[in-house]
């Protein structure tokens, strides 16, 4: 009886199972990257219903985070101004302008104007801005340099590793509390020396248990 | 398997039986074998059991899954264009106002999450209210959230316009038209003033205040020994000695329940200082919530009960009359011996003459003064009880022109010999102002459409008077909605006045003009005007010489008020449906309760098959009217004798689609909002029962079998523990508790550690030497200072529900339905296991008495569900929780299987996903919504701790001394629930965890819980021998 396969074919088991093992350690490594926050979150700059600018507000004319955010020090939610806000300035800087039509628009008709969410946290997890603002982690450790902005956009993953990374040490992240809302703040040579009597004057420990956020 | 002695085996000599329903105590093979697997059968089968079906699905899923998007929905931020004030997002509010019910209204401080009204709590600073919540307070926010509200203004039955409607007002201002109200009854001192401006512009007015449940019995009966229907407010704390006529006294239903719960708990509590208690004796024609706190029961008709009466009255002397019964006896020379210190209290199924003469008891024993107070409410006379009867003739005679009905629906639940419906036909204009379009709007001429409490403006007055104001938390939901005092001044003046208006034109003389402005903020900041309760009065001798009716004989029906549903208000509320009766543990339906040998006598039975009931249908025929009802067995409830419940059989319209998805999809069948209302189509209408003096008993009832039977669902038998071996409930009697405190422990199955004979290390736990509270990372942590424990005691809960409605309220709790309750997969995080208790070796018991006991997950040290878990996701927390963390859940269930309490619910479906979008108003945003396939579980309100922490944190202050409460313990009348930190040696359950009564359940487990029992102490008269 001749053979069915030919001499050759006796690669074929070997080739397979290489390319098998290797097929799933690509597709592992594929998901690691491809299904990460890292990849699909980062990045995330969606068209605003306004054209407002970070950049413009802060950078060049430098305002205070605080002054839209304004309960950031005291609520779990850091809000987004109510159009009140945008329009103590407007109705007399730039009232022709296109674009703050949709500005205009809202505070003729007391609508709110749709923003829309750039940071989106599950609802699972629960996080409070007046906690970590007081406790010396500033807006530009999780929101990058939202002054560079002409558009927002999310610059770090928001995932738990991310938010351990600082739970696990905080000294390498918080800086004093006026400094909070600094753009491009630069530590200090002994920031870490500092930072470590802080968290040991004032008792910062992070936690790291499950339902401290999750509930 | 691993065998160890102490699980398996427990040698506990016990003297009685505890057990969950009459299979349980018999233990049939059918019962035995449903509760040996882990979930009832059912819970883990699919949908649907065809296996074409699941093929289907699978086929189905497999095609989609490709398709599902790969990014977030795109989520929006929508500030406010021009922010008020105070609003600070993210920051809940909270505000005083109040509720109207049962003609009185109850003060509470209701919690605001961005313009939501969320969550509803007592106002502790009212004096008269005491910072706690009943079932219908709590469950009263769904109502407002209900999706079947009518929304629009109905000329009949067609949408019609305001200005239509008040030009019928201005029509009415001409001419002489009679003008008859049927309102609920109110305490609304605006309604009260609209009454009077009514009466000016009409000549000829009626005004009937309307009570659903019949006419006031007690109020007629004080008005009958004294001369003018006073208010009594009983101080059951006082007392050494209360007895109770078939008196509910402290179930839910009661008007003033929450007061009486608290002042029979303080009387009832037992702790270093307090070493006395007061002795209960109920005599009632069904089981309650008050007989189940009984030191002394018996069951007896409602007629038995009105004879009891009139012994105990000739027993003290103050009759003349055959020579009384032993009890009636006992029961007088007790009396007596208390000096006054004592109550004798009639019920609502109680004629008024009964009333009077407890009247006359209780002050002949000279309780008037000490331990009941008389009010004076200024009413001069008691509703008739034939004024319903003299409208509806007038109305047949077309004598009423204009018909206003606020907040009452009598086609359904008026007394059916008066054909109201008919009547109704002959009143050329009726205006019905309701929250449903339901059995009365859609035979008036006009419907319109009531604001829920929570939208609007108006005022009324609590148990003991004291004014108080209702504030609107939020605008009404629908446009058209309108409460029933603005449609009364649009009648009565003919233009449209704003209910604040109204309000304010109300309290304007009472507060004074001078600076009105501040005290009125004052008294809406506050949520009552301080000094204006009613006067207690003296009255002078009373006098009742009047005949007491006695019964016919025959079969006897009780008609009750549901203590889940009330009279129908609240049977559009999916959580009152859900919520376990506090006695049959029956949900979503109503049934007729009769007794062992009464069952047995008819001939009917309810059947235990795989989990649920198949009971015999009957008709129930009285005063000429039967309906069909499914039959229920409630040993303890008296012989010869059927209860029936009201509020169901309910027929509301509403605009809602039916929820229609394609074949792959069963949000359909999980949906209990898919298919119309949630009221219509369960149980039967028992109002029709009625007389037509509308009396809540009705003699020879005549009872057959249909033949047919029909599911019913209870809950009674979920999760049953293993009650024979175990010592789940510890009761003794006062002799016994002050001869040894620590009774409780006295029969404990050998724990290990805590004694020489068992050494902790030969029971070690599956963690071994990696138990999470000795590593590093716990006790390195700020929640390491707090170990969160609860403590619940026994002796003065009575099972009222109010904590597992306040549960599900702040903790996002879904609703399932009756079909999926049946298959075990409700999710109530506390559930209350109500428990038989009979003498051991009596096989069947008609006369057992009954025990409570509320079962949250227990926080164990050594939680057995904690190892089990494959993925991690149920961990023990630095401050000794057991915390569930649903993000990683897999939905293994093996913690449930592994949990020994029973308390871990699984979702099965996706239940959060398919609720109305009003209803998802009314959801915690604290709180994580649960997805299908995972786990939830009580988490001693994780979120209020966690909030308590940040706000202390924030403030930099450690947290106060009993700073955290749960909503359980918050809502609690009894105050039964205590929470706080263990190691605080002073915070109140450190207090009350060192009680000697307390006890942890299971402890032979070694699995150490963070929640405690008091163990019950009944004070029993060493002189009245029971007979059982």
């Amino acid at each position: 009886m001749p053979q069915i396969f030919p001499r050759k074919a006796n690669k074929l088991p070997v080739l397979s199972l290489a390319g098998v093992s290797l097929g799933g350690i690509v597709s592992v490594l594929a998901v690691w990257y491809y299904f990460s926050p890292e990849y699909t979150d980062v990045g995330y700059a969606p068209q605003q219903p306004v054209n407002y600018s970070h950049r413009v507000h802060v950078d060049q004319l430098g305002l205070d985070c605080r002054y839209c955010h304004s309960f950031v020090e005291i609520a779990d939610v850091s809000n987004i101004p109510a159009t009140e806000t945008c329009m103590n300035c407007h109705e007399i800087v730039l009232p022709q302008s296109l674009d703050l039509m949709p500005v205009r628009a809202s505070w003729a008709d007391d609508s709110s104007i749709p923003w829309v969410k750039v940071h989106q946290l599950p609802d699972y997890a629960q996080f409070s801005h007046a906690v970590h603002v007081n406790s010396g982690v500033g807006c530009e450790t999780c929101h990058g340099r939202v002054d560079q902005m002409d558009v927002v956009s999310q610059v770090e993953p928001m995932s738990m590793g991310w938010c351990l990374e600082c739970h696990r040490e905080p000294e390498q992240y918080l800086r004093p509390n006026d400094e909070i809302t600094t753009m491009g703040y630069m530590h200090s040579a002994d920031y870490l020396k500092i930072n470590l009597d802080r968290v040991r004057e004032e008792g910062i420990r992070p936690p790291t248990n499950c339902s401290a956020c999750h509930y | 398997m691993i065998s160890l002695p102490i699980v398996d085996a427990p040698d506990v000599a016990q003297t009685s039986r505890l057990w969950r329903s009459l299979p349980h105590l018999r233990q049939d093979s059918e019962f035995v074998e449903s509760n040996q697997e882990e979930f009832l059968p059912g819970a883990s089968n699919p949908i649907s059991g065809s296996r074409r079906h699941f093929l289907q699905l699978l086929g189905a899923s497999m095609a989609l899954g490709g398709l599902a998007a790969c990014r977030r929905p795109v989520e929006h931020v929508m500030p406010f264009a021009d922010r008020p004030e105070e609003l600070i997002p993210g920051i809940p509010l909270q505000y005083a106002t109040a509720m109207p019910l049962r003609g009185i209204v109850k003060p509470l401080v209701v919690k605001s999450n961005d313009g939501r009204p969320t969550k509803i709590e007592g106002n502790a600073q009212h004096p008269g209210g005491h910072g706690s919540t009943g079932v219908f307070e709590q469950a009263s926010l769904l109502n407002l959230y209900d999706p079947d509200r009518s929304q629009v203004l109905l000329r009949n039955g067609t949408e019609t316009s305001w200005d239509d409607f008040l030009s019928l007002c201005q029509r009415l201002q001409l001419g002489s038209r009679r003008v008859a109200v049927m309102a609920a009854s109110s305490s609304s001192p605006t309604i009260a003033r609209l009454r009077a401006e009514l009466e000016a512009s009409f000549s000829m007015t009626t005004w009937l205040t309307y009570r659903a449940e019949g006419i006031d019995t007690e109020a007629l009966g004080i008005e009958l020994a004294f001369g003018s229907p006073y208010r009594p407010v009983y101080h059951f704390d006082q007392a050494d000695v209360i007895v109770s006529l078939d008196a509910d006294f402290l179930g839910p239903t009661a008007q003033n329940s929450g007061h009486n719960t608290r002042s029979f708990a303080a009387s009832r509590r037992l702790h270093a200082d307090q070493r006395t208690m007061s002795r209960l004796y109920v005599a009632e024609s069904s089981y309650s919530s008050t007989g189940l706190m009984a030191d002394h029961r018996r069951r007896m008709t409602s007629a038995s009960v009105s004879q009891l009466a009139v012994e105990l009255a000739v027993a003290l002397g103050l009759r003349e009359g055959d020579s009384p019964g032993e009890f009636a006896v006992h029961l007088a020379a007790e009396l007596q011996a208390a000096q006054g210190q004592c109550i004798v209290l009639a019920g609502e199924t109680q004629p008024a003459e009964v009333h009077a003469l407890c009247a006359v008891i209780n002050q002949s024993l000279g309780a008037i003064g000490q331990t009941l107070e008389l009010l004076d409410t200024g009413l001069g006379e008691a509703a008739r009880p034939d004024a319903l009867a003299s409208l509806v003739s007038d109305m047949r005679d077309g004598l009423v022109d204009v018909l206003i009905m606020l907040g009452v629906n009598p086609v359904y639940d008026a007394p059916p010999n008066l054909s109201f419906a008919s009547a109704l036909e002959r009143v050329s204009d009726s205006i019905h102002v309701g929250l449903h379009v339901d059995e009365t709007a859609r035979l008036s001429t006009w419907h319109v459409p009531a604001a829920h409490y929570l939208e609007t403006w108006g005022d009324g007055r609590t148990w003991n008077g004291t004014w108080t104001p209702i504030q609107p938390l939020i605008a009404p939901l629908y446009d058209d909605a309108r409460s029933g005092s603005e449609i009364l001044g649009a009648v009565a003046s003919g233009s449209f006045v704003r209910g604040y208006e109204q309000v304010r034109t109300t309290w304007m003389p009472v507060l004074g003009n001078e600076d009105f402005e501040s005290d009125w903020r004052r008294v809406l900041h506050d949520g009552f005007l301080a000094e204006t309760g009613f006067d207690a009065v003296l009255p002078a001798a009373a006098e009742f010489n009047g005949v007491i009716p006695t019964s016919p004989g025959g079969l006897e029906l009780v008609i009750r008020l549901d203590p889940t549903v009330l009279d129908g208000s609240f049977a559009n509320n999916a959580w009152c449906q859900e919520l376990p009766d506090p006695i049959t543990k029956i949900v979503w339906d109503n049934v007729a309760i009769m007794s062992p040998a009464t069952a047995r006598e008819l001939d009917v039975a309810a059947t235990y098959k795989r989990g649920r009931y198949y009971s015999d249908i009957v008709t129930l025929s009285a005063n000429g009217q039967s309906i069909e009802l499914p039959v229920w067995v409630v040993p303890g409830h008296p012989d010869n004798s059927v209860t029936v419940n009201l509020g169901y059989g309910r027929n509301i319209e509403t605009t809602r689609p039916e929820r229609d998805t394609p074949f792959w999809d069963t949000d359909d069948s999980t949906d209990v909002y898919a298919h119309g209302t949630l009221a219509t189509g369960i149980g039967a209408n028992t109002f029709l029962l009625r007389d037509a003096l509308a009396r809540p008993i009705a003699s020879g009832l005549q009872v057959t079998k249909t033949g047919r039977t029909y599911m019913v669902v209870t809950t009674q038998d979920h999760g049953v523990l293993d009650v024979a071996a175990r010592p789940l409930i510890r009761s003794a009697t006062l002799d016994e508790y002050l001869d040894n405190p620590a009774f409780a422990l006295e029969h404990e199955a050998p724990t290990p550690g805590k004694d020489e004979k068992t050494r902790f290390e030969d029971y070690p736990t599956l963690w071994e030497d990696q138990h999470p509270t000795g590593t590093a990372a716990f006790r390195d942590s700020d929640y390491w200072q707090n170990q969160w424990g609860m403590v619940i005691d026994l002796n003065t809960c009575t099972g009222c529900n109010a904590c597992v409605i306040a549960c599900q309220a702040e903790n996002n709790v879904q609703v399932v339905g009756k079909k999926e309750v049946g298959n075990g997969r409700e999710l109530h995080w506390l559930r209350i296991d109500r428990y038989f208790l009979s003498d051991d070796g009596v096989e069947v018991s008609d006369d057992p008495k009954m025990v409570v006991q509320p079962m949250p997950c227990q926080h164990c040290e050594n939680a057995p569900c904690e190892s089990v878990c494959p993925v991690a996701a149920t961990v023990h927390s630095p401050d000794g929780t057991n915390q569930m963390i649903y993000n990683r859940c897999i939905g293994t269930r093996y913690c449930a299987n592994n949990c020994p309490y029973k308390v871990r619910r699984f979702n099965y479906y996706n239940w959060s996903k398919t609720i109305p979008s009003t209803v998802q108003m009314a959801q915690n945003p604290d709180v994580s919504i649960r997805f299908r396939g995972v786990m939830e579980k009580c988490s001693f309100c994780i979120q209020r701790i966690r909030s308590a922490q940040k706000n202390a944190g924030l403030e930099k202050r450690p947290l106060h001394r009993d700073e955290v409460v749960t909503a359980c313990q918050q809502a609690c009348s009894a105050e039964a629930i205590t929470f706080g930190d263990l190691n605080d040696p002073g915070s109140q359950v450190s207090l009350a965890r060192s009680d000697p009564r307390s006890y942890t359940m299971l402890a032979e487990l070694n699995i150490r819980p963070r929640v405690s029992y008091l163990a019950r102490v009944n004070n029993p008269s060493s002189n009245l021998i029971e007979s059982t």
